[in-house]
């Protein structure tokens, strides 16, 4: 089913950033209002962007939840982009009230657990969200950086097309559905739950960061056997990064555990895609149509409708 | 077993209705009357326990000290293939995990199933069993950690009872060496094969929160039951007296895991909590969590009236008593002491 899409941006219009997981310094957002600025959007600047908690959070449930509230209500905005992820969404999120921004959705972008409001927004709601890069990736880009510049594609509503080099895992093959997903954790996370999503039919994208081998292996296997990987169109795996070993190795990496799973399945699966916790990270919208080609030669990711 | 078959075997035989063990001569299940569970024919002397490793490896040498006490509790021990067989860290291929715990759960002489240790690999596997000859006639399997998805999946599946136990790899070279509580909790497995009843000393912990409640046991590793949602051996905890715990998580991955419970609904309808050791990895510097477990929990059970158990005798640690997963229990906590016991 198609997803209703927030109004894309135009000059002068303004974009809300907001700490609704962990903590952020407020200078590490620097980088990020300027580049905002220099695009020609407004930004404003939520409480919980360099507050003054003391712990791993951005502020208390109470202090992120009203300023995801805040910024969810506020007219005069156009996107909210998230400062950075962590944890700290499960805390509040069924406590946030969709009933305005249902009536008027925003562009929300972020990842990691950002990914907890993409799934609750389009298992509940059906409307399209950008998982993307946040506020904290704009300090070490370079002038021109493509992953950040897509950002900017996104909220101007351009056609999004990426490509990508072949894996040897590759499983070739072409097919058009609503793309969907996130970091494997939080995937995991929101089965059985009010933000668990159906994923038949779907370009279903995962990705994570720091786990345990045999944890990604675990939450896999909970995919599968909640019937997750048994009818996507297909599956794109983002980067696995900084992953860890128990002593007794595993004997396995990341790619080639979920290329074990997947071989149980015959849709087109590709590796390496530019989307994780790492620089190579494309802004992707949940919830739209896409084509995804897997090619010999190369892998191509490209909005339709 | 059919409801009516039992009250007709209990008719042939009245003095069972009585007897605090169960029917040894036709080594049938009992169903707890209360809750339609299942509850395997308890051990006696003679009857052999299968060890198998379904998910970490085992080497033969580390299973000699199970052997040996085992065999001093009467039993005869058979020894599965995966013993001292490995796959990197499993204890051998997921295919030969898979045969070897159904060959144990289908043989007819095997009356209760030990694992081996934890470690990682029984989700590979749960869904591949076939449990028809198993179902027909339970038997006690027995492990934790890793195997918290075994006694999860019986309580999703078929309401059969089972033992959150120390396995193999934690038997003792040397007995009079160990811990009063570390000896008690080995032996603990013994009492609850043979079905003796269950109590166990609690120590008081001021953080707990007094109440009565009774209701069947279960639980276990708490990343393993977050994992476990949406899968054919997600817990059902309506009615439960919930115990879990889990070592070597960040408290801010341990908050996501009450959170997952709570938003799948494992933590609204039970009769009692109990919170078991939890060895947390420190936080990072710089990350402080700023909430304790006992927070954690405190804030997720706020809403909710069931008492509520912290420092339970169950986890990653030299104390971990024996418990019957699928079994009635009753969990007293007043402002002095916890009374648990099995009803």
């Amino acid at each position: 089913m198609a997803s209703i899409f927030p109004p894309y941006l135009k000059a002068g219009d303004r974009i809300g950033i907001v700490c609704p997981a962990g903590f952020m310094a407020a200078e590490r957002i620097v980088p990020c209002v300027n580049t905002l600025k220099s695009w020609g959007f407004r930004v404003k600047i939520g409480k919980t962007v360099g507050g003054v908690s003391s712990n791993y959070f951005s502020g208390t449930d109470e202090e992120r939840l009203e300023d995801l509230q805040e910024m969810l209500d506020d007219e005069d905005l156009s996107a909210i982009l998230c400062g950075r992820g962590g944890y700290g969404l499960s805390r509040i999120i069924d406590q946030v009230s969709f009933k305005k921004f249902r009536k008027s959705p925003k562009w929300i972008l972020g990842y990691s657990d950002i990914c907890l409001l993409h799934a609750h927004i389009y298992s509940n709601f059906e409307i399209a969200t950008a998982h993307s890069p946040m506020a904290g990736a704009f300090m070490d880009a370079v002038p021109g950086d493509p992953y950040i510049g897509s950002i900017r594609s996104l909220l101007l509503g351009e056609k999004l097309h990426y490509s990508c080099d072949p894996h040897p895992f590759n499983r070739k093959g072409e097919v058009e559905g609503t793309l969907m997903g996130g970091n494997l954790t939080l995937l995991a996370h929101t089965v059985g739950g009010s933000s668990d999503f159906k994923t038949k039919g779907l370009i279903l994208f995962i990705e994570d960061i720091w786990e345990y081998l045999y944890n990604i292996d675990r939450m896999l296997f909970q995919l599968k056997s909640a019937g997750k990987f048994q009818k996507p169109a297909a599956i794109i795996v983002g980067s696995f990064s900084e992953l860890k070993d128990t002593e007794r190795p595993f004997g396995q990496n990341a790619y080639e555990i979920i290329r074990d799973i997947l071989s149980a399945y015959e849709y087109p699966v590709c590796y390496g895609f530019p989307v994780g916790h790492v620089k190579e990270n494309f802004a992707l919208k949940c919830g739209a149509e896409y084509r995804l080609k897997v090619g010999k030669d190369k892998v191509v990711l490209e909005e339709i409708q | 077993m059919k409801r009516k078959r039992f009250l007709g075997s209990l008719l042939g035989s009245p003095l069972l209705a009585a007897a605090a063990f169960p029917d040894e001569t036709s080594r049938q299940s009992r169903i707890s009357e209360a809750d339609n569970w299942r509850i395997p024919p308890y051990l006696k002397p003679g009857d052999t326990i299968g060890i198998t490793c379904p998910a970490g490896y085992l080497t033969e040498s580390e299973v000699q000290p199970a052997i040996i006490l085992l065999k001093s509790w009467g039993f005869n021990i058979r020894i599965g293939k995966t013993v001292g067989d490995r796959d990197f860290s499993f204890g051998g291929k997921d295919q030969e995990r898979m045969a070897d715990m159904q060959e144990m759960l289908d043989d007819p002489s095997v009356q209760a199933i030990m694992c081996g240790r934890g470690g990682y690999g029984m989700i590979r596997i749960i869904d591949q069993l076939d449990f028809r000859k198993f179902v027909e006639k339970p038997k006690w399997v027995v492990g934790f950690s890793d195997i918290t998805i075994f006694h999860a999946h019986l309580n999703h599946q078929y309401r059969i009872a089972s033992i959150h136990s120390k396995m193999c790899n934690s038997f003792p070279d040397h007995p009079e060496l160990l811990e009063k509580g570390q000896w008690e909790s080995i032996l603990s497995i013994q009492t609850a094969l043979i079905g003796k009843q269950i109590e166990y000393p609690v120590t008081y912990d001021a953080a707990n929160r007094p109440g009565l409640g009774q209701g069947i046991l279960g639980g276990g590793n708490l990343r393993t039951l977050e994992n476990l949602a949406g899968t054919a051996s997600d817990l059902k905890t309506e009615g439960m007296i919930l115990f879990v715990e889990d070592v070597g998580e960040y408290l801010y991955s341990i908050d996501r895991m009450f959170y997952s419970l709570k938003r799948t609904g494992k933590l609204d309808k039970l009769s009692g909590l109990l919170i078991g050791a939890f060895r947390v990895k420190p936080d990072d510097p710089g990350d402080e969590f700023g909430k304790s477990v006992y927070n954690i929990v405190m804030e997720q059970v706020a809403n909710y009236h069931y008492p509520v158990c912290f420092n339970f005798p169950v986890g990653h640690q030299k104390i971990n008593y024996a418990l019957k997963c699928g079994v009635r229990h009753e969990l007293n906590i007043s402002t002095e002491k916890v009374v648990f016991r099995e009803v």
